[in-house]
């Protein structure tokens, strides 16, 4: 989909590069192949997003969907990201302490399946809303925002 | 008229699996009555009786009850309005089960005075339908090319229940209509038009969601809807020829720009349901191909009934079972989440082996019923109808397991995490 509000776009773009990057993470693990410098480059990733990406939505984005009558969408969305922010939070430690731990793979593979989802949701869901509720003016100030974040 | 009751896009989990699980059950049902009525099935070539009761527990128990269930539910999001009558989505269901049930056992009874009441039941639901459909498409926001499907499956709709509605008049009242243009349209309207309008236009929405990929491009659906819309009209009108020609080119625009779409996915397995996409895309293009060889009159014969094959079990129900098989678990793991417990993983509501089992048998079935209407043979119609009778048990079972995971996921204590 082509997207008109940069942040938008912006998303979009980090929900490509989380696909790609689980993506492989998922493929190695499913083929039973031990890769300790992906799993740190995923935990490395995983953490940036929840403390930015998931961030900035839960403060800037679903509050500006529930005035519009939208909260529905971000009711589930912010339930996700708690349910992805644990599960990640442990995937990050476990992959710290060692990276072979036998625990890894099944929260890998958790994690990728919950991410994959949780994209397929927000691009289904979130941006198409934000394309409708963003003015040009709110959408230069929330650009900002997250590029300063 | 229908006003009030919701503003959230979802719809509570029981309304769209209400739709569905009555679809699986009649898939049950027509495999059944076709299992039933397995000699009667190479001879046929239209007329009440058991192979007509079981066509229509396809086409209006299983394929028009999954479309409205799946657009009840998926509409709102693509075109950014609730559905605001929930009441109007539980009356429809209620007056369209027994309707369909009513108007499919007099049919197969060879009872033309008794399919009447199930007519107008059907015919009633599908108004409803209509006036939801209507009201949704009226307000839509975004997503024009699911939306410009909509309108057109809509205008399908109404001419098919008016089509519908006279031949019911003409088996039971004997009004003089032409029944063989009449049942032709009706035909060209029901399954090229609103059903697979429908298809189409939600493909472009769901395929590439459930493929992480992008949207086919909008003017490229445009033009294949424009192409669609043009072959169904002429279609209805009798004109078979052209009719099949443009229809085929629209169908093979479709499916390219569908692949293509696929081809840039960002997930890369796309699971075995595509496997039934891929076969429903390929029966798609084979009906018409067929349909421009009868019209040619080069066609083998019992091409009519070849014809159907590929085009309601071929391309229709091979195409929803396939959708079907990814939303269920995807719609599914959407309403069992809340609260502490969260989300279900997808993948613990999706039995894979059983999918499995299902995709098999109802590829087996369609091969086996291909046979049937090349060789003439009953025994072929016998093996397919079981084949299709089995697989439709094994997709039902899938439905319950599903519900069953959702259940027990909201049993589960908190502290207990969904597994795969």
């Amino acid at each position: 989909m082509n997207y008109n509000r940069r942040i938008s776009r912006r998303l979009h773009e980090e929900h490509d590069a989380t696909l790609a990057l689980w993506g492989r993470v998922e493929a190695t693990l499913a083929a039973r192949r031990h890769d300790p410098a992906l799993l740190r480059s995923a935990a490395a990733a995983l953490a940036h997003e929840l403390d930015r990406h998931f961030r900035f939505e839960e403060a800037e984005l679903f509050p500006r969907l529930a005035a519009a009558g939208e909260g529905d969408i971000g009711e589930l969305l912010s339930e996700e990201h708690g349910t992805i922010r644990a599960a990640g939070e442990r995937f990050i430690a476990l992959v710290g302490e060692d990276p072979s731990k036998s625990e890894i793979r099944v929260l890998a593979l958790e994690l990728a399946e919950r991410l994959v989802g949780h994209v397929q949701k927000e691009e289904m869901s979130l941006l198409p809303a934000l394309e409708d509720l963003l003015d040009e003016e709110t959408d230069d100030e929330l650009d900002a925002t997250y590029a300063a974040a | 008229m229908f006003a009030s009751a919701s503003r959230s896009r979802l719809l509570p989990m029981s309304l769209p699996f209400r739709y569905f699980g009555a679809a699986a059950a009649f898939q049950v049902a027509a495999w059944g009555m076709l299992l039933y009525s397995f000699r009667a099935l190479v001879e046929f070539e239209g007329g009440l009786g058991p192979v007509f009761g079981a066509l229509h527990l396809l086409t209006l128990g299983v394929l028009a009850m999954t479309a409205m269930g799946a657009t009840l539910q998926l509409l709102p999001v693509a075109t950014r309005q609730p559905v605001r009558a929930l009441w109007a989505v539980r009356l429809l269901w209620w007056l369209y089960v027994p309707g369909i049930a009513a108007f499919a056992a007099a049919a197969a009874a060879y009872r033309p005075d008794l399919m009447g009441a199930g007519a107008m039941a059907v015919a009633l639901a599908l108004l409803i339908y209509g006036v939801l459909l209507f009201r949704n498409l009226l307000g839509a926001r975004g997503m024009k090319v699911v939306v410009a499907h909509g309108w057109a499956a809509l205008g399908c709709l109404v001419a098919l229940a008016a089509t519908g509605l006279a031949l019911v008049a003409r088996y039971e009242h004997g009004w003089a209509l032409d029944h063989v243009a009449l049942r032709n349209a009706h035909l060209v309207l029901a399954t090229f038009g609103f059903m697979g309008l429908l298809a189409f236009g939600l493909s472009s929405f769901l395929l590439p969601m459930l493929a992480v990929a992008p949207a086919p491009a909008s003017g490229v659906s445009k033009g294949i809807l424009c192409a669609s819309l043009a072959g169904i009209s002429i279609g209805a009108l009798g004109f078979v020829l052209p009719a099949a020609l443009i229809g085929l080119a629209a169908a093979i625009a479709h499916v390219v720009s569908m692949e293509r779409a696929l081809r840039s996915r960002l997930r890369r397995p796309l699971g075995a349901s595509f496997l039934l996409v891929r076969a429903s895309w390929g029966c798609l293009i084979a009906s018409l191909a067929l349909a421009l060889l009868m019209a040619l009159g080069l066609a083998p014969a019992r091409a009519a009934l070849l014809f159907g094959v590929l085009l309601v079990p071929g391309w229709l129900l091979t195409f929803l079972l396939g959708v079907l098989a990814r939303i269920v678990p995807f719609l599914a793991s959407v309403h069992a989440s809340g609260g502490a417990r969260g989300t279900p993983l997808i993948s613990a509501l999706t039995p894979a082996r059983l999918l499995a089992v299902h995709g098999g048998l109802h590829l087996l079935a369609l091969s086996l019923l291909i046979a049937a209407a090349v060789s003439g043979r009953p025994t072929f119609a016998a093996l397919g109808a079981a084949a299709g009778l089995a697989g439709a048990v094994a997709f039902s079972a899938f439905f319950a397991y599903v519900l069953l995971k959702v259940r027990t996921h909201e049993l589960q204590p908190p502290h207990q995490p969904a597994t795969a």
